[in-house]
């Protein structure tokens, strides 16, 4: 019993918290895309909102974030370097 | 050897090694015709030294494939092959065709060859790699359909493994991708579309099925590590060769008249490509590292280590250094894909089988492994025919490096023959290369004759 | 705390989830998936003015229903580990029926937007925004239905009592990859509907 009191207060909860945040953040890209805003800080705004968004989908829902910290690392970068990319992409392209 | 039916793959393998024989002797004939046009003309024209060159090499490479799966299907299945007699019957089929297909190709003019083998009723002749008469490509399909046959039915009477399955996806993909050859298209873009289906997606696909269970297999005996953490790495890579190499292949599609966006999903994907061989070659390391026990077959376990990083080399990174399409748009039908090419089959394809013979050759012939002495011996081919392997790429990657500058970069770009006429100190330094893999390849063939102390097999 | 609740599940501690296997998987599928992401990304910087103009034309609603969609079904298939980690077998074949349900639902409003895209006379080569587009998204989609396979697998294996509180490591396989198709799309949908 102990157990499952544990993993309702260490996964459950956390991952609905998780859940109802993304379905936020969703909200808020959403909203930006529909207003259709552009330009620099409207864009690293949305990317900085992705990066959070997959962070909380890798740590919570797919439980990296009780890994060692190769394999957070592994998906940090990932998720750096995609983001980091579209930025420097974006920055090409204004000019 | 396990299993009495294992010994049809005997047979199989001296043809192999045969085979390959011929194979290198066409290919230093055709690389003295680089640099003297008029070497043996008209005896053996150019055109036909390349065609048995390349037949001849899928050729020995499906006999030792087959060979390989004649011995390894009876010991995963734990049980006696399904026909013993039809896998003999269908070796000397498929050797008498193919025999009498590269006379064929050598005593007649082309065209003839093609009005005597009703090539009229259905045309398939003409085309790289695919010159094969009608009949012999029938015959092509009766033998593997009979070998699939016999091996699939063997499989499902006996155990099923993972290295069994995998092996038996490879070849029926190897047989199901066979059936483009008969597809030949009047319009010039389709039948090129198609025409890279049967060879290349075989050697960035199914071969490579083939290539990972040979290699799990020969592993699995030589380390003693456990099966599945072998399996495992097996599964993985396999996926890796999946999703990579069947829209990879995009990559022949740039420049033939296919839509562009090839030129994007050939660059993406195949820049991956290099990704499972690195894991075969960490896999083929890793594996001899964990070994458990010291099998006494050392040459086996070089091949085997050998083919994992050569492996890598030519289809890996050699594939990479022109897979992307603003590359390739320069380098695309010259001497870099002619080095590409020469690496990747041999350090794929040609070691692989290689690896399975050395293990199962002194196995047929009842004893764990050769002796030392002629273990010694087969150690040296190995390194006389990798090096010289290695020497023939860079020197036909600096060939082309040249002809693309000469050719198509410069500000006065040359004509393809006075291009080639500026590079002939490179065709002569591979002629060179050539001949000392051809002393490496004799060397070995040396090696299964010499006598000496050997073990009884366990 | 947390660590204790990864061990019951017999594994290593400091493991993902699941078998290792199926990361090694996951890390090749989200380097394809990157690949493709940072192409699209420098192919627009290339373009800016095509990609901004065709991008108009995208269905960003359904974009973000999709997006909701899919992190929906993932919670879902968390509250499926959640619940075989306490062994109910029931409750997790539940929670997965939803979560693949919620699969085919992004299924079907992909499948109208293509409709409309294609009725429209848009192909791959039309330009290349769109071959970037219908690529990603097809691949995409395609990765959703392997997902969906998967997770069958996993629960018709559930639904015949094949997992306990203890050993349940396929349910945390299907579970990885599943939220990596979410992890996908959560990406996919910023860079292609709204970064303008």
């Amino acid at each position: 019993m102990h157990n499952i009191e544990n993993q309702r207060s260490q996964f459950i909860r956390p991952c609905t918290r998780v859940w109802l945040g993304l379905l936020a953040l969703t909200s808020v890209t959403y909203g930006i895309g529909r207003m259709e805003l552009g330009g620099t800080q409207i864009v690293m705004l949305v990317l900085i909102i992705t990066f959070i968004k997959g962070e909380m989908v890798a740590g919570f829902f797919m439980g990296l974030r009780n890994t060692s910290l190769l394999w957070r690392a592994i998906m940090a970068s990932w998720l750096v370097i995609v983001g980091g990319g579209i930025a420097i992409a974006y920055l090409v392209g204004l000019k | 050897m396990q299993y009495q039916s294992q010994a049809v793959a005997k047979p199989y393998f001296i043809a192999a090694i045969g085979l390959f024989v011929g194979q290198i002797l066409f290919g230093l004939i055709m690389g003295l015709q680089y640099v003297m046009g008029d070497f043996l003309f008209p005896a053996i024209p150019f055109n036909v030294a390349r065609m048995v060159h390349t037949n001849l090499l899928i050729v020995w490479l499906l006999f030792g494939f087959m060979g390989a799966a004649y011995y390894m299907i009876p010991e995963e299945s734990e049980t006696e092959l399904f026909s013993p007699k039809l896998a003999l019957l269908t070796f000397w089929v498929f050797l008498v065709a193919g025999a009498l297909t590269i006379v064929g190709y050598l005593t007649v003019p082309y065209a003839t060859l093609a009005k005597f083998t009703f090539n009229d009723l259905w045309p398939t002749m003409g085309r790289e790699f695919l010159e094969q008469p009608l009949v012999t490509k029938v015959g092509i399909v009766l033998v593997a359909l009979s070998m699939l046959f016999n091996l699939t039915m063997t499989v499902l009477k006996g155990r099923k493994t993972s290295i069994s399955i995998v092996l038996l996806m490879g070849l029926w993909g190897l047989a199901v991708f066979f059936l483009f050859s008969f597809y030949n298209p009047s319009n010039l873009v389709l039948d090129k579309y198609f025409w890279w289906w049967t060879v290349h997606l075989w050697v960035e696909g199914v071969w490579e099925l083939i290539l990972g269970s040979l290699l799990a297999f020969v592993l699995i005996k030589v380390t003693g590590v456990d099966r599945e953490i072998i399996e495992k790495w097996l599964y993985m890579i396999i996926a890796m060769v999946l999703i990579t190499g069947i829209i990879g292949m995009g990559h022949h599609y740039y420049w033939i008249g296919t839509p562009e966006y090839w030129q994007w999903f050939g660059s993406v994907f195949s820049a991956l490509e290099p990704i499972p061989f690195f894991m075969m070659t960490v896999f083929a390391f890793n594996m001899v590292n964990r070994r458990r026990r010291e099998h006494p077959n050392k040459a086996a376990v070089l091949w085997a280590l050998g083919t994992g990083v050569m492996a890598f080399l030519g289809a890996g990174v050699w594939g990479f250094l022109h897979t992307l399409a603003p590359v390739n748009f320069y380098t695309h039908g010259t001497q870099i894909t002619a080095a590409h090419g020469h690496m990747a089959f041999y350090g794929a394809y040609a070691m692989v089988v290689m690896t399975i013979i050395s293990y199962a050759m002194p196995m047929l012939r009842g004893r764990a492994a050769n002796s030392e002495k002629s273990q010694v011996l087969e150690m040296w081919s190995f390194w006389l025919m990798t090096v010289a392997m290695v020497f023939i790429t860079l020197f036909l990657t600096a060939a082309g490096i040249l002809q693309v500058w000469l050719q198509r970069v410069s500000t006065e770009p040359l004509g393809f023959m006075a291009a080639q006429d500026q590079v002939t100190l490179f065709y002569w330094l591979r002629e060179i290369s050539g001949v000392i893999f051809l002393i490496g390849l004799v060397l070995y063939i040396i090696s299964f004759f010499v006598k000496g102390e050997t073990k009884e097999a366990a | 705390m947390s660590t204790q609740i990864l061990t019951l599940d017999s594994h290593k501690a400091g493991t993902p989830p699941g078998d290792l296997a199926i990361w090694f998987f996951i890390f090749a599928e989200l380097l394809a998936f990157g690949i493709f992401f940072l192409a699209y990304a420098f192919a627009r910087a290339n373009n800016v003015e095509l990609f901004n103009e065709s991008q108009q034309h995208l269905n960003r609603e359904s974009g973000a229903i999709n997006t909701v969609v899919l992190i929906t079904s993932s919670y879902f298939v968390v509250r499926a580990v959640a619940a075989i980690r306490e062994g109910l077998s029931r409750q997790c074949v539940y929670w997965l029926g939803a979560a693949i349900g919620l699969g085919g639902v992004f299924l079907v409003i992909k499948l109208f937007e293509f409709h409309a895209k294609f009725s429209a006379g848009i192909s791959l080569s039309t330009n290349t925004f769109y071959m970037f587009y219908l690529s990603l998204t097809i691949f995409h989609f395609m990765h959703v239905i392997l997902g969906m396979v998967i997770l069958a697998a996993v629960m018709l294996k559930a639904h015949q009592g094949g997992y306990t509180a203890e050993h349940h490591t396929g349910v945390e396989t299907g579970a990885s990859y599943w939220h990596m198709v979410d992890l996908l799309w959560i990406i996919l949908f910023p860079l292609v509907y709204v970064i303008r």
